[in-house]
């Protein structure tokens, strides 16, 4: 426990230096030092404005919002793994996606033969994701003895309602429009600045406080509903108060990066496969390592085929997988 | 003293009426088993006691507290509850795993207090879960891993405990530990229990106090000797019966080929 947690530090550590120091410009790793100490009041800096700039307008904000959005997706889907008791669960499962994407589309295709997207996506497609998700607690939730499955099929009834709404508004709309949709679907941390940090911020510090907190309690949900209550816990209240901060967290982040995959559902994997089933090991691993991780992928994302960058979604997946993978069969080899 | 105390509980799911108007009391410190058919309503009435079905009518008091006006975390110091299949999560110790009866004491934000974890350790050591501490729950057989669930429920140190068809599934060895396991509590900690059985030669002989329930409703309510012996017993399972005496014990022999209506 003890060995990964150091370890996946010194990854976010990493992660945060390569974030700022690699890119088209190139700028050494003291001379970024140096300005940020100079910054401090300590000694001066050697970089020209413009490189001060490109260090702390656009390396810096995309690398902070790429840790929040890392953290904020691993969290959401270890608390949902762990709420639903579900392997598969991720933080799209209740239909922040599907709401999100119909919100971003309703923005888009809303301004005839748009090729920018619009400044007011972001607030569409929160507001999006807040009513699919409610939808679904409303549907999933209201039944006399509501099951974790009723709600994850009222996400998926939810979730193929906005999906079909949006395929309909892009059908009609122009393939201008159709191929910012996808774009902003992808995920993506280009349009970072210190404003979309400053947005999400609250939201994912308290979303995370929020379900760091419940581990212990999720450990008692993994006995099961009724025995949980028998051991003391009001599950409802519980289940009501994670889903709705994993998924306010969520859409906050996906109002502002769009839609980043494998994150959520790979991450928390991985941190259970070194550290064990227990979610108050799960999820405070999971947002450093959703971190270091998401910054990483964003890192190569940016570098791997520059000056065009690669779908974060896709170096998250192509990353994620084989490390999965490799973990597995590690594990199965140690323990016979 | 009673220590449980029902009040005319119906328990309807939908139209289906599952307990029918039960009322009993169940004295402190003894040991009162619940028998009868499949689909007599067993597992619903020891839900309804462990305070985790909502009632159609009738209320259910353990300690002179009615439980549907207690919170879940002071209901939980009242009674425990062994389902008839618990969950046993895979990759948790034994010692996770016992330590979760707990929650009720210390919180769900808060770290268990050293008296949680006294506690915790008296019961693995008394029920001799010692060697299997740090064991996967899940990897444990049968019989090791009731008893790990009896130790979670002993552990949440309640006057109460609640346990739906406890030997199910386990050989004859190990039904007989676990039932004497909870004679000794019954007997030494003044433990009140109420369970489910479909042994009947063991109901007979482990309990004070058979209760025999049928179609939602108790048919006959007494002393194990008179129940067991009882033209409802027969009536209620719709098979004949036969009870010996061997060495003082009553035992219960179905008879071949005499199946009523």
């Amino acid at each position: 426990m003890f060995v990964v947690a150091v370890v996946t530090a010194g990854a976010l550590v990493l992660a945060v230096v390569l974030g700022l120091v690699i890119g088209p410009t190139p700028i050494s790793t003291p001379r970024i030092l140096g300005d940020a100490f100079s910054h401090l009041g300590l000694g001066h800096s050697t970089l020209t404005s413009i490189q001060s700039s490109v260090v702390w307008q656009l390396r810096a904000p995309r690398m902070v919002l790429g840790l929040l959005a890392g953290a904020m997706l691993a969290v959401a889907g270890g608390t949902y793994q762990g709420v639903f008791r579900n392997p598969l669960a991720d933080p799209y499962l209740l239909g922040v996606a599907a709401g999100a994407g119909l919100g971003a589309t309703l923005a888009i295709v809303d301004v005839a033969n748009a090729a920018t997207i619009p400044t007011w996506t972001p607030l569409l497609a929160f507001a999006g994701a807040m009513v699919a998700v409610s939808l679904t607690w409303v549907i999933g939730g209201r039944s006399m003895r509501s099951t974790t499955a009723t709600l994850v099929l009222a996400g998926v009834a939810v979730s193929a309602l906005f999906t079909s709404a949006q395929t309909f508004l892009q059908q009609q709309s122009s393939a201008q429009s159709i191929a910012s949709v996808y774009i902003w679907l992808l995920g993506s941390l280009a349009n970072a600045s210190w404003h979309s940090v400053l947005v999400v911020l609250p939201y994912v510090v308290g979303c995370v406080v929020v379900c760091v907190l419940a581990g212990r309690a999720l450990d008692v949900m993994s006995v099961g509903d009724d025995e949980a209550r028998s051991l003391g816990l009001s599950v409802r209240s519980v289940r009501l108060l994670v889903v709705a901060a994993s998924s306010l967290g969520t859409a906050a982040i996906v109002s502002a990066v769009g839609l980043i995959g494998f994150v959520g559902i790979i991450v928390p994997h991985i941190v259970r496969l070194l550290v064990g089933t227990s979610y108050r090991r799960i999820l405070p691993l999971s947002v450093l390592f959703g971190a270091a991780f998401l910054v990483l992928c964003d890192t190569l994302a940016r570098t791997v085929m520059a000056p065009s960058e690669l779908p974060l979604g896709v170096v998250t997946a192509i990353i994620g997988a084989p490390v999965f993978v490799l973990i597995l069969s590690v594990r199965r080899m140690s323990t016979p | 003293m009673t220590m449980v105390h029902l009040d005319h509980v119906t328990l309807r799911a939908g139209t289906t009426t599952l307990v029918h108007d039960v009322s009993l009391e169940v004295a402190a410190g003894t040991w009162c088993t619940i028998i009868g058919p499949n689909g007599a309503g067993k597992t619903s009435l020891v839900a309804a006691l462990a305070g985790l079905r909502t009632l159609s009518r009738g209320t259910v008091s353990i300690d002179e507290q009615r439980l549907d006006r207690l919170r879940e975390r002071e209901r939980a110091r009242l009674v425990a509850y062994v389902p008839q299949h618990p969950e046993i999560p895979v990759g948790m110790s034994v010692l996770d795993y016992v330590a979760l009866s707990r929650v009720a004491f210390h919180g769900a934000l808060r770290a268990p207090s050293r008296r949680d974890r006294d506690v915790v350790a008296g019961v693995i050591e008394r029920l001799e879960l010692g060697d299997f501490r740090h064991r996967d729950g899940a990897s444990l057989s049968g019989g090791e891993r009731q008893r790990m669930v009896l130790a979670r429920a002993l552990a949440q140190a309640t006057k109460v405990v609640v346990l739906d068809e406890p030997i199910t599934g386990l050989d004859v060895r190990h039904q007989m530990d676990i039932l004497e396991l909870l004679k000794k509590e019954v007997e030494e900690c003044a433990l009140t229990v109420i369970a489910t059985l479909h042994d009947l030669t063991l109901a007979g002989l482990f309990t004070d106090r058979l209760v025999l329930l049928h179609r939602g409703e108790v048919l006959h309510d007494g002393a194990a000797h008179d129940v067991i012996r009882s033209e409802e017993l027969a009536t209620s399972y719709g098979t004949r019966l036969q009870v010996v005496n061997v060495d003082g014990n009553d035992v219960v022999v179905p008879v071949r080929g005499a199946t009523r209506a």
